[in-house]
């Protein structure tokens, strides 16, 4: 037995709504499980009662092209994230975001919307979600709400929600072709780690806006506040690595951990911006 | 028993293992797998503090839980275990000494209540500082980790613990004037280097069914590289007859050294014993794996080289202090070991080699694959590299003019022989594989990745006791089908098929009528010493010649009655037996096996058993003051050549080609023995490159998981990897092979820190290389 | 004090192509379910979390670690372990091609590493070998060097029927 509770398989998020409102913060979401059974097997998690709702059909919905942009439930694996072709042209951040974590075998049980509710400061979909612009729906007892994904951070392992609340889709603004993304890891192995630094870029090709967003950096995932000029595809990339490694290293508050000190995380910064950049500026030369 | 070339059958030819089937389909049983009549399940409840004196127990609660059969706190259980030195309780009575020892134990229906019943001990510590720098630890006013050390039993006459201080061993190695060729030197260098703690990773943990019958009987079953160990350690502690204790071994998955030995098994009987003589069976966690159970002992090095300007080595003065843990049972004997190969397969004139072995409150060392040598020739060869550069002298040139040749005496006294094996000839197979002396083109589209090359030296003898000894049984069954009874264990690295290769070869049988039993039995199994050390291919090769050859003998016996002439003119060949020149009058081995019967009906002969054995001899234990005399059965000398590339600006390494030279004397099966190559190049790499324990300033181990212990995945491979075999015959073996399975790994840190110096000219000392640990020194090195 | 009894609950599920109805607490892992209740023992715990794929197992065609899926999850699925690999006791293409190609060694990773490639290899008969790495790596093996294990998935799906779904 991994662990002491009850399990409820529920047919509607009302329902499960229900079932979390009753328990009052004792009754947890089993999305993938990839995160929640291990915290509740180390002891770091203990509910009574498992909520599953991965029959619903609604929260299985996957729609990477639709006419309003992606729509992605909070039940689809990541691995359909990234493996879709769509997304991979579309969304690429996304794509590579999801192909990052853990193994096979996770990515094809763990979910976007239970990597972003985990809530870690690592967590690795959260930079490339923030710089698309993704917006989380949830629902609650008193009704459906939006909010950016970056709120959804509140502090480590702390989400926006309320204990009662459940996501139900991330959705992602439609894609232009001028709209370059990348998503980039640093790791302590080739092989599945946590990341010591992730990061992901956006660039609009054609307006020339830049975003960038920093994750293991902070209590938080953090979008880098935006350049005031627009970034062009001749500027000097050693120039813009300089600019925006000052930005970062200002807003940033990397901590020593045994994965990494705050020293390294903040040296691999400059190094992912390079990397970065030069990809969204340049994607011809990519290797 | 030399090789014989001309028309092997099976011995050097790739036969695949008779155990993949089983594994291929999970039908092969592990001791997690099994499960007795009434069995219960057992959990330990290990201690939070590093250090500390255990006050109060109460096991109130726990007991009265329902499903509940025995709890056991280490003041029921007054006894010390251990192979060389009896240091370990079976749980901590008194004080705990490191974070995660086993403080008490529940047996129950169900490992859920068995945990439960864990949360209910109720134990009330004293918590105290802990010690854990070895080199802190041998100060005079460190607190003692073993206030009974002086008190304690141990293998006399072989270790050297120091009454009332932390050092378990001191191993001594004093060879001419080590002050003068100091002295003397043009050129002398001093460095220390350091190895952390680092765990085996078996993919399956270890694992025990106990039970207790009646009469004080014993019967185990265990994931254990030493059945024969498990019984002697618990006969030994318990004051029983051997007879009494069986212990059954089935397949293991993986072992390393950490399974060798005594673990779990006391525990899961005083457990048994204590309820009431139902089996128990205890299974480590994958953080019990890491945490609890024992791992590879830590190392700080301070080396002292001097050279003349020539190149030779004069002199070298070594201090190696050996972060044994809490328990050194074990871990002495890598002391003692590293002390008589911790000079590295050079000819040193003047040595001074003194080995601590030091008690620290952490999780405690044990045998690990290397035995000592891995750590020991970090510093080695690293100083070796370093010293040549520093006399502007080639690294290759500069082995090449001072490793051990026929007619040299190691620092024991040991004359190098023409049968010992050729580690000039392995350096210069490496060498040529990676290109040695032409730089490796820089790349142009990253220049922020530079390139470098490196190489180093391995050797290695078995460490085991002068007088260990392998025995081996085998049968012919009624159809002339051989089955070979052994208690070494295959455990992965494929003795069992090179021992099956040998005994078709030698009983002139096809191979698919030669098994091995696969699980060891010490009531039938004959006896082994333990499955460690590199040495079970050649004994056991050795002593199932002898049986092979014993069982040939009876054959030839009884076939030379029924066809009336003497045994010496009979001729066995492809499972007949025939008077030399009469091979139209054969007589099937189908009709000898179980005794020949004339037409008549007279009976002659009978059941064909073969029995073989092999012991070390000439070994001598180690003068205790100079370390003077034969410790090793044979030497397996090697090389690595690494190419490898640096991101200077992540500190990131991709290895692009490693390349392994092992003078294996004879390869027995060419596709097993690249497995091991390959195998334990990749753990050796581990070790390099990433593996290894981190301590808080309390003594918890801060990575007891996969989470932040990683180990080499698929993804971690190196680019291109070659394996090469020597064949230089050792005398004794069986076809003239050596022991190669710890072997690959041993030098692996070494070249892979040579190579680095190669492509940044920085000198690390310090394991493992991790990216951040190279970027931080390229960053020092840019701005001091 | 006692601990409450857990609800059981009645599911059922296709293992190996083999019906069954089992009754099982929530806390129950799929591994736990496998191994000790359907005694399929060739499925084995590595870690419990989900780091290294020793109980690798196929649901509804995809590979899980089983060692973080509950029981009550699979109601309904199909699921595919080591023991469903053989048929009528000949091995699969894949099981012989990692004997010949020299893949196996102590065996204890063996069953999950089958599993992942035969979940691959449903899906992907030709995969190339990144692919294989990809969908293989999150198996550790302490004893191979993995190097044999990625010739014998590629020998498997050269030697393979063209469809390689079993």
């Amino acid at each position: 037995m991994i662990g002491e509770f009850e399990y409820a398989h529920v047919s509607s998020v009302e329902q499960g709504c229900t079932l979390l409102t009753k328990h009052n913060g004792n009754a947890k979401i089993l999305a993938g499980g990839t995160d929640l059974l291990v915290n509740i097997r180390n002891g770091k998690d203990s509910p009574t009662l498992l909520v599953d709702l991965k029959g619903i059909e609604e929260l299985a919905e996957f729609q990477p092209n639709g006419k309003e942009g992606a729509l992605i439930g909070a039940s689809v694996p990541l691995n359909v994230l990234a493996e879709d072709r769509v997304i991979r042209r579309n969304y690429r951040a996304l794509a590579e975001a999801a192909a990052s974590i853990g193994t096979y075998q996770i990515r094809n049980r763990a979910t976007l919307a239970g990597n972003l509710c985990n809530a870690s400061p690592a967590a690795d979909m959260a930079p490339a979600l923030f710089v698309l612009d993704a917006v989380a729906t949830v629902v609650g007892p008193h009704g459906t709400r939006t909010l950016p994904v970056q709120d959804l951070f509140v502090g480590v392992k702390e989400n926006a929600l309320s204990l009662d609340e459940v996501v139900t889709a991330i959705t992602l603004p439609s894609q232009k072709p001028q709209i370059r993304t990348r998503f980039l890891k640093i790791q302590r192995i080739r092989g599945h780690d946590l990341a010591l630094l992730n990061m992901a870029g956006c660039l609009d090709a054609a307006s020339g806006k830049l975003r960038i967003a920093i994750g293991s950096c902070a209590k938080t995932p953090l979008l880098l506040p935006s350049l005031n000029e627009p970034v062009s595809e001749d500027a000097s990339i050693d120039a813009l690595v300089e600019k925006l490694n000052a930005l970062a290293q200002g807003t940033i508050q990397p901590i020593s951990d045994l994965r990494a000190s705050a020293e390294y995380r903040r040296a691999m910064v400059s190094v992912l911006l390079k990397k970065i950049l030069g990809a969204l500026l340049h994607p011809k030369e990519e290797k | 028993m030399s090789a014989k070339e001309e028309n092997l059958s099976y011995v050097g030819k790739s036969i695949p293992r008779e155990d993949g089937a089983a594994k291929a389909t999970g039908t092969a049983r592990f001791v997690h797998d099994l499960s007795l009549p009434g069995m219960l399940h057992a959990a330990p409840m290990k201690s939070p503090y590093a250090r500390a004196r255990i006050v109060r127990i109460n096991t109130d609660a726990a007991r009265a839980l329902p499903g509940v059969r025995a709890v056991l706190t280490g003041d029921d259980l007054n006894f010390l275990l251990g192979l060389y030195m009896q240091d370990k309780p079976i749980l901590a009575r008194g004080v705990v000494r490191y974070q995660g020892e086993p403080v008490a134990a529940v047996a129950a229906d169900t490992l859920e209540t068995a945990r439960a019943a864990c949360a209910l001990i109720e134990v009330e510590y004293e918590p105290q500082t802990p010690i854990l720098d070895p080199r802190e630890a041998m100060t005079p006013e460190a607190p003692l980790v073993h206030e009974d050390l002086h008190a304690y039993h141990y293998m006399e006459g072989v270790f050297a613990p120091k009454p009332h201080s932390n050092i378990a061993h001191h191993q001594k190695i004093r060879v001419g004037n080590v002050d003068q060729g100091l002295e003397e030197s043009d050129l002398v260098m001093k460095e220390s280097f350091y190895n952390p703690p680092v765990p085996h990773v078996p993919m399956e943990t270890h694992a025990v069914i106990a039970q207790a019958l009646p009469n004080d009987q014993i019967e185990i079953h265990t994931s254990s590289q030493s059945p024969y160990t498990v019984r002697n350690l618990l006969c030994h502690s318990f004051g029983l007859p051997h007879a009494n204790v069986r212990v059954h071994v089935p397949y293991v998955g993986g072992g390393f050294g950490g399974k060798a030995g005594i673990h779990l098994e006391p525990l899961a009987y005083c457990l048994s014993k204590a309820a009431g003589g139902r089996p128990v069976k205890l299974v480590a966690t994958r953080e019990e794996e890491f945490n609890t159970l024992p791992s590879r002992q830590g190392l700080h090095s301070e080396i002292t080289i001097g050279v003349s300007s020539e190149g030779r080595i004069n002199a070298l003065k070594v201090v190696y202090t050996w972060d044994a843990g809490a328990y050194a049972d074990y871990g002495v004997n890598v002391g003692r070991a590293a002390a008589y190969a911790g000079a590295g397969p050079y000819r040193v004139p003047n040595c001074r080699i003194d080995s601590y072995v030091v008690y620290t409150n952490k999780v405690f060392g044990t045998a690990f694959r290397g035995f000592g040598h891995l750590e020991v020739l970090w510093g080695i060869e690293r100083a070796i590299d370093i010293v040549a550069h520093r006399l502007g002298m080639d690294p290759y040139a500069f082995r090449m003019k001072n490793l051990l040749k026929e007619g040299d005496r190691t620092i024991t006294g040991e004359t190098i022989t023409a049968g010992h094996g050729r580690p000039d000839k392995c350096l210069e197979a490496v060498a040529a594989a990676i290109d040695w002396g032409e730089e490796s083109p820089p790349s142009q589209e990253e220049p922020q990745k530079v390139r470098g090359k490196g190489i180093a030296v391995l050797h290695k003898a078995p460490a085991m006791p002068t007088f260990t000894s392998c025995s081996a049984i085998i049968k012919l069954n009624e159809d002339a089908s051989a089955d070979i009874a052994i208690s070494g264990v295959d455990m992965g690295q494929g003795t069992y098929t090179a021992l099956r290769q040998i005994a078709a070869e030698e009983l002139k049988l096809p191979i698919e009528k030669v098994h091995m039993t696969w699980e060891c039995d010490t009531a039938f199994s004959p006896y082994d010493w333990q499955t460690v050390a590199s040495r079970f291919a050649f004994m056991g090769g050795n002593a199932v010649i002898e049986a092979a050859r014993d069982c040939l003998q009876q054959i030839k016996q009884v076939a030379a009655t029924a066809l009336k002439t003497s045994p010496e003119q009979i001729v066995c060949l492809a499972g007949q037996a025939f008077r030399m020149g009469e091979k139209e009058r054969a007589i099937l081995y189908e009709k000898l096996a179980l005794g020949y019967t004339f037409e008549n009906g007279n009976a002659i002969g009978g059941p064909v058993i073969g029995h073989g054995r092999y012991i070390a001899t000439g070994l001598t234990h180690l003068d205790l003051a100079t370390g003077q005399g034969l410790p090793a059965l044979f030497w397996t000398y090697g090389a690595h050549g690494v190419e490898l590339e640096v991101d200077k600006e992540t500190g990131n390494v991709e290895i692009l080609k490693i390349v392994t030279a092992l003078d294996a004397g004879k390869v027995l099966n060419p596709k097993l023995c690249k497995g091991q190559v390959v195998g334990g190049v990749l753990q050796g790499l581990g070790s390099a490159l990433f593996e290894g324990f981190i301590f808080s300033e309390e003594g918890q181990l801060l990575n007891p998981s996969f989470t932040d212990h990683k180990i080499p995945t698929m993804k971690d491979i190196p680019h291109a990897s070659e394996q090469i075999f020597i064949e230089t015959p050792q005398p004794d073996g069986p076809y003239g092979a050596r022991g190669i399975a710890e072997h690959p790994m041993i030098s692996v840190p070494s070249v892979v820190g040579n190579a680095l110096y190669d492509a940044l000219g920085i000198d690390f000392t310090k394991l493992p290389l991790t990216a951040e640990r190279i970027y931080l020194a390229i960053e020092k090195e840019r701005k001091p | 004090m006692k601990p409450r009894d857990p609800t059981m609950h009645t599911i059922h599920l296709t293992v190996n192509g083999e019906r069954e109805e089992v009754s099982v607490p929530a806390g129950m892992t799929l591994l736990e379910l496998l191994r000790e209740r359907l005694y399929l023992t060739g499925v084995k715990e590595g870690c419990g979390a989900g780091e290294c794929g020793a109980c690798t197992v196929l649901v509804n065609g995809l590979a899980v670690n089983s060692c973080l899926v509950l029981a009550v999850e699979v109601d309904g699925a199909e699921i595919q372990t080591v023991e469903g690999e053989a048929k009528d006791g000949k091995l699969s293409e894949l099981q012989q091609a990692f004997i010949d190609e020299g893949a196996i060694q102590c065996g204890f990773c063996t069953p999950g590493m089958i599993m992942s490639a035969r979940g691959l290899l449903s899906k992907n008969p030709h995969p190339t070998r990144s692919e294989i790495v990809e969908a293989l790596a999150g198996n550790l093996c302490r004893c191979t060097g993995y190097e044999a294990i990625i010739a014998a998935v590629e020998k498997a799906a050269e030697r393979g029927p063209k469809d390689n779904r079993r």
